[in-house]
C-alpha cells in the first residue's frame, strides 16, 4: 500500500464532489479494523503494521475531507504540478484585491460595531471564496490540460482567501477573547 | 486417573481466561483505580473502603508515604511531601517558578531536569508519579487476585508531548504495562456513552483541582472522535481556594507573608466554605489572629460567586474556542458531561447550562467518571470484548512545528489532527558548504520561537557539502495513538541517510529509567537479566498468539509451503522461550517477524477489504 490512491481505499470513484457521510463512514469502518487499539495486546509487529496502516488512513481521510487538500491532491494525481507560494503572480487585479480585502481587515477593529464589522468582513469574504471555488470545481470536472492548469490557479488563490479567513478568525479572538 | 486434554489444532493451548486490566485516574489532587468485574466498571477501594487516593506522597526517614497517610504531612512537612506532582511533570524549572512561585520545595537540577531535594535524596516529578501509579496497582493487584495485563492511564487532553512521555515513564518506573494514555474527556465520554448508545455532538467539561478541560467529540457507532480540545492546565478548583483564601485574608485584616500552617489552615477553610456554598447561601469561618485571638466573619453565596466569576467566564471562553475549533455551535451540542470535583459548585453548573442551552450529564459521580471510562477503555484493549465496537480517535492538542531562520515557528502538524499522524516536510541549507543542522522541535500555536514549548534539540551531522538551497533535508513527526511524538531527519538528495529519534528533552532518558528502575526499592530483589527474560517472554507468547491465531483463521492467504516454514519458526520460538536467555528470545521473536511481515501485511488488507464489502452490504 505505498502508492495506493486515496480514492480507492475508500472505495470512492475519483471525484471531487465526494458524499462526506459516506467518506466518514467508511473511514470509520476501516480504522475500526486497523487502529493501535485493536493491538493493544498483540504482539510489537503487529502494532507497528497497525500504526502504520492507521496513519495511512488518517492522511487518506484527511486529504479528501478537506476540499482545497482534495483539489490538490487529485491535480497531483493528474500530474499538474501547483505553483509554490513564493512563486510570482501575474493576475494584479487580484493581487489588488487581496491588498483591500487585507486593508478591510485591518479596520475592523476600528469599527464603531465591532462584531457586525466581523460579520460583514466574513461575508464578503466568504462569497468570493465561493465565487473562486465554484469555478474550480467546473475546471476539475473538466479535466483538460488547459482546466487543469486553471484549476491549479484557482486553487492557489483559494489559499489566499483561507490565509484570510484564518486571519479574520484570530482578529476575532483576540477582540471578544480576553 | 484424569485424561490429558488436547487443544484443537491452530487453537490457542491457554484458556480463554478474562484479562486483568485497570484504568487509572492520575489526578492532580486524587487519583483513582477502577476494573471492570463481572461487565461492570467500578472504583476498587483499600482496606479501608477508601477509594479516592489523594495525590500525596510524603518522602519521611525510612519510609515513603502515599495518598491518606502522606497528607496530614502536607502541613507539618510540606518541604518532603509532594502534592500536586502532576503540574510539575514534565516541565522545565524556569516554567515551574514562573506559574506556581510559592510552592515550599527545594528545587535542585538544572533547568530541564528539575528534581526535589528532600529527606530521602532528591526526587523527580516522574518519581512521585510513580509512586502513586505503583500503589494503586498494588491495590488493584490485591483486590483482583492476579498480575496485571496492563492498565490505561488518562492524562489531560490539553497535556503536551513531554508531559505525556513522563507519564508514560512514571508507569514504567511503577512497573505497569501501559495500553493506552488517554485522554481524561474522553474516558468519561466513554463512561456515559456505552451505556446509552447516542449519536452527536457531546462536550465535555472537565474542571479538576488543578486543570481544566474541555473536549468537543463526535459520536457515531461507537465511534468516539475527538473533533476539538482546549483548556488551561493550570485552572482548577484549587484557583476558587486560592481566591477565596485572599478574600479572607483581607476580610481578617491579615497581611502577607504568613506562615505556612497559617496558609494550609486558611485554605482547609476555604475549602470547607466551597463545599458548604455548594448546598447553603451562607457559611460562618474563624480564622486564629496572631495575638491569639479569633476573627469570625461569614461569606455568602452571592459574595462567593462574584469572587470565581472571573474563573468560570474563562472556562466559558475557552468552550467558545473550542466548539469554533470543532466547526460546531453550541446548538449542535446534544450532551454536556461534567468532569471533576469542581463541577459540584453550582455557578458552574449553572454557567454550563446557560452556555450550552441544556442541563449537564451529572448522573455518574464526576470525581470517578474518568477512572470508570478508562477501566472499560483497559478491558476492550487487553483483549476481554474482541467483539466491541468501540473505537477512540483522540487528535493532538498542541500544533507541532520546527524553528525556522530568524526565530520562527514552521507548523508541521496542526492542532486537533486525529493520531496516529505522520506529515514530513522538507527544509534547506543557508550556506554553501554546511554540512549540519540544528533541529529545534517546538509545541505550541504562537509564531514566535519563544512563546512555545521547547520540546527537543537536535544536530543532523554529515550532510555532503552542497550549495546553499541544494541539500534536501526531509524532516518527519510521527505522533503515536498514544500522543507521543518521534521524530527523524534524513538527508535525501545524495541518498545519504543519517537519521536521529528523539525524545523531549523534559522527560528522562532511557537509561535514567533504567538507573531508577534499578536502584528503586520495589525493584531491587528482582535483577534486571530476570526482567528482561520475563518482558521476552512475555512477547513470545504474545507472537505465538496471534500468529496461531491469524493462521487459523487466514491460512487461505499462504501456501501450504509458507504455512510449514511459519509453524516451523513458531514452534522454535515455543521451545526457546522454555530457555533462560533473553536475547536467544529476541532473536526468535525477530525471525518470526521476518516470516510472517508479508502475512501480517496481506491480513490486513484483506480486513481492511472485509470490513468496506460488509459495509456495502448493509448499505443496499
Amino acid at each position: 500500500m505505498v502508492n495506493v490512491n486515496y480514492f480507492e481505499i475508500f472505495g470512492l470513484e475519483e471525484k471531487f464532489s465526494l458524499e462526506l457521510n459516506t467518506l466518514t463512514e467508511r473511514y470509520q469502518t476501516i480504522q475500526k479494523s486497523v487502529h493501535p487499539d485493536r493491538f493493544a495486546h498483540a504482539s510489537n509487529q503487529e502494532k507497528l503494521l497497525a500504526a502504520k496502516k492507521s496513519t495511512l488512513i488518517n492522511d487518506a481521510y484527511q486529504t479528501l475531507k478537506n476540499p482545497l487538500s482534495r483539489a490538490e491532491y487529485m491535480l497531483e494525481l493528474r500530474h499538474v504540478s501547483l505553483p509554490n507560494e513564493q512563486a510570482s503572480f501575474s493576475d494584479n487585479a487580484f493581487l489588488m484585491r487581496q491588498m483591500e480585502l487585507r486593508e478591510m481587515l485591518a479596520e475592523v477593529k476600528f469599527a464603531d460595531n465591532v462584531e457586525s464589522a466581523v460579520f460583514e468582513a466574513s461575508q464578503v469574504l466568504e462569497v468570493e471564496f465561493e465565487q473562486h471555488f465554484k469555478a474550480m470545481q467546473v475546471a476539475l470536472i473538466d479535466n483538460t490540460e488547459a482546466s487543469n492548469k486553471q484549476a491549479s490557479e484557482l486553487l492557489r488563490k483559494l489559499k489566499f482567501y483561507q490565509k484570510l479567513h484564518v486571519e479574520l478568525d484570530r482578529l476575532e479572538d483576540l477582540l471578544f477573547d480576553d | 486417573m484424569a485424561l490429558l486434554q488436547i487443544a484443537e489444532p491452530g487453537q490457542s493451548t491457554v484458556p480463554h481466561d478474562h484479562k486483568l486490566a485497570i484504568g487509572i485516574d492520575l489526578g492532580t489532587t486524587n487519583s483513582l483505580v477502577a476494573t471492570v468485574k463481572s461487565g461492570l466498571a467500578e472504583t476498587i477501594s483499600d482496606d479501608k473502603q477508601r477509594d479516592i487516593l489523594p495525590s500525596v506522597v510524603s518522602y519521611q526517614e525510612n519510609e515513603i508515604l502515599v495518598g491518606d497517610e502522606a497528607k496530614s504531612f502536607s502541613i507539618s512537612d510540606p518541604e518532603n511531601t509532594i502534592v500536586s506532582a502532576k503540574r510539575l511533570i514534565g516541565r522545565s524549572l524556569a516554567d515551574i517558578q514562573t506559574k506556581y512561585p510559592s510552592l515550599p520545595y527545594q528545587f535542585c537540577g538544572d533547568d530541564s531536569h528539575p528534581s526535589i531535594q528532600t529527606r530521602s535524596g532528591t526526587i523527580n516529578p516522574v518519581q512521585v508519579s510513580a509512586q502513586l501509579l505503583q500503589h494503586l496497582g498494588q491495590r488493584a493487584e490485591q483486590a483482583l487476585g492476579g498480575e496485571l495485563t496492563g492498565a490505561v492511564i488518562t492524562v489531560p487532553a490539553y497535556f503536551d508531548d513531554a508531559q505525556r512521555q513522563s507519564t508514560k515513564d512514571a508507569a514504567k518506573l511503577a512497573g505497569l504495562n501501559v495500553l493506552r494514555l488517554l485522554n481524561e474527556p474522553t474516558a468519561a465520554a466513554v463512561a456515559y456513552g456505552l451505556d446509552s448508545k447516542q449519536e452527536g455532538i457531546i462536550a465535555v467539561y472537565d474542571l479538576g483541582g488543578g486543570t481544566f478541560d474541555i473536549s468537543i467529540l463526535r459520536l457515531n457507532k461507537g465511534v468516539f472522535e475527538v473533533l476539538a480540545t482546549g483548556g488551561d492546565s493550570a485552572l482548577g478548583g484549587d484557583d476558587f481556594d486560592q481566591v477565596l483564601v485572599d478574600f479572607i485574608i483581607e476580610r481578617a485584616g491579615l497581611s502577607r507573608p504568613l506562615s505556612t500552617s497559617v496558609e494550609r489552615q486558611l485554605l482547609e477553610q476555604a475549602t470547607q466554605t466551597k463545599e458548604a456554598l455548594s448546598s447553603s447561601e451562607i457559611h460562618k469561618i474563624t480564622v486564629p489572629l496572631a495575638n491569639g485571638d479569633e476573627w469570625q466573619g461569614e461569606i455568602s453565596k452571592a459574595e462567593f460567586e462574584q469572587l470565581i466569576q472571573p474563573l468560570v467566564s474563562k472556562t466559558m471562553r475557552a468552550c467558545r474556542r473550542a466548539l469554533k475549533d470543532a466547526e460546531v455551535s453550541a446548538a449542535d451540542v446534544k450532551e454536556v458531561v461534567m468532569v471533576g470535583g469542581s463541577t459540584r459548585v453550582p455557578l458552574v453548573r449553572t454557567e454550563a447550562e446557560s452556555f450550552f442551552k441544556q442541563t449537564p450529564l451529572t448522573s455518574i459521580d464526576p470525581d470517578k467518571v474518568v477512572a470508570i471510562g478508562a477501566a472499560i477503555q483497559a478491558d476492550i484493549l487487553a483483549g476481554n470484548k474482541p467483539d466491541s465496537d468501540v473505537l477512540l480517535l483522540d487528535v493532538i492538542p498542541l500544533s507541532l512545528g520546527l524553528e525556522t531562520m530568524g526565530g520562527l515557528v514552521e507548523k508541521v502538524i496542526a492542532r486537533n489532527t486525529t493520531i496516529p499522524v505522520a506529515k514530513a516536510q522538507e527544509f534547506t541549507t543557508f550556506k554553501d558548504g554546511q554540512t549540519a543542522m540544528a533541529i529545534h522541535v517546538l509545541q505550541g500555536e504562537r509564531e514566535l520561537v519563544d512563546d512555545c514549548r521547547s520540546l527537543a534539540r537536535f544536530e543532523l551531522h554529515d550532510i555532503p557539502p552542497m550549495a546553499a538551497g541544494a541539500a534536501h533535508i526531509r524532516v518527519t513527526f510521527k505522533v503515536d495513538a498514544d500522543g507521543l511524538l518521534a521524530v527523524t531527519a534524513m538527508e535525501k538528495s545524495t541518498g545519504v541517510e543519517a537519521s536521529i529519534e528523539v525524545k523531549p528533552s523534559f522527560g528522562l532518558a532511557d537509561n535514567e529509567i533504567t538507573e531508577m528502575l534499578q536502584a528503586s526499592v520495589a525493584n531491587a530483589q528482582e535483577d534486571m537479566q530476570a526482567r528482561m527474560l520475563k518482558e521476552q517472554q512475555v512477547e513470545a507468547a504474545r507472537v505465538i498468539e496471534s500468529v496461531s491465531a491469524a493462521l487459523s483463521a487466514d491460512s487461505h492467504l499462504l501456501s501450504t509451503d509458507e504455512v510449514a516454514d511459519i509453524e516451523k519458526v513458531l514452534a522454535e520460538l515455543a521451545k526457546v522461550s522454555q530457555e533462560q536467555s533473553a536475547d536467544a528470545v529476541e532473536a526468535v521473536i525477530e525471525k518470526v517477524n521476518v516470516k510472517t511481515a508479508a502475512f501480517a501485511e496481506r491480513r490486513m488488507d484483506a480486513s481492511i477489504n472485509k470490513a468496506l464489502s460488509g459495509h456495502t452490504v448493509d448499505d443496499l
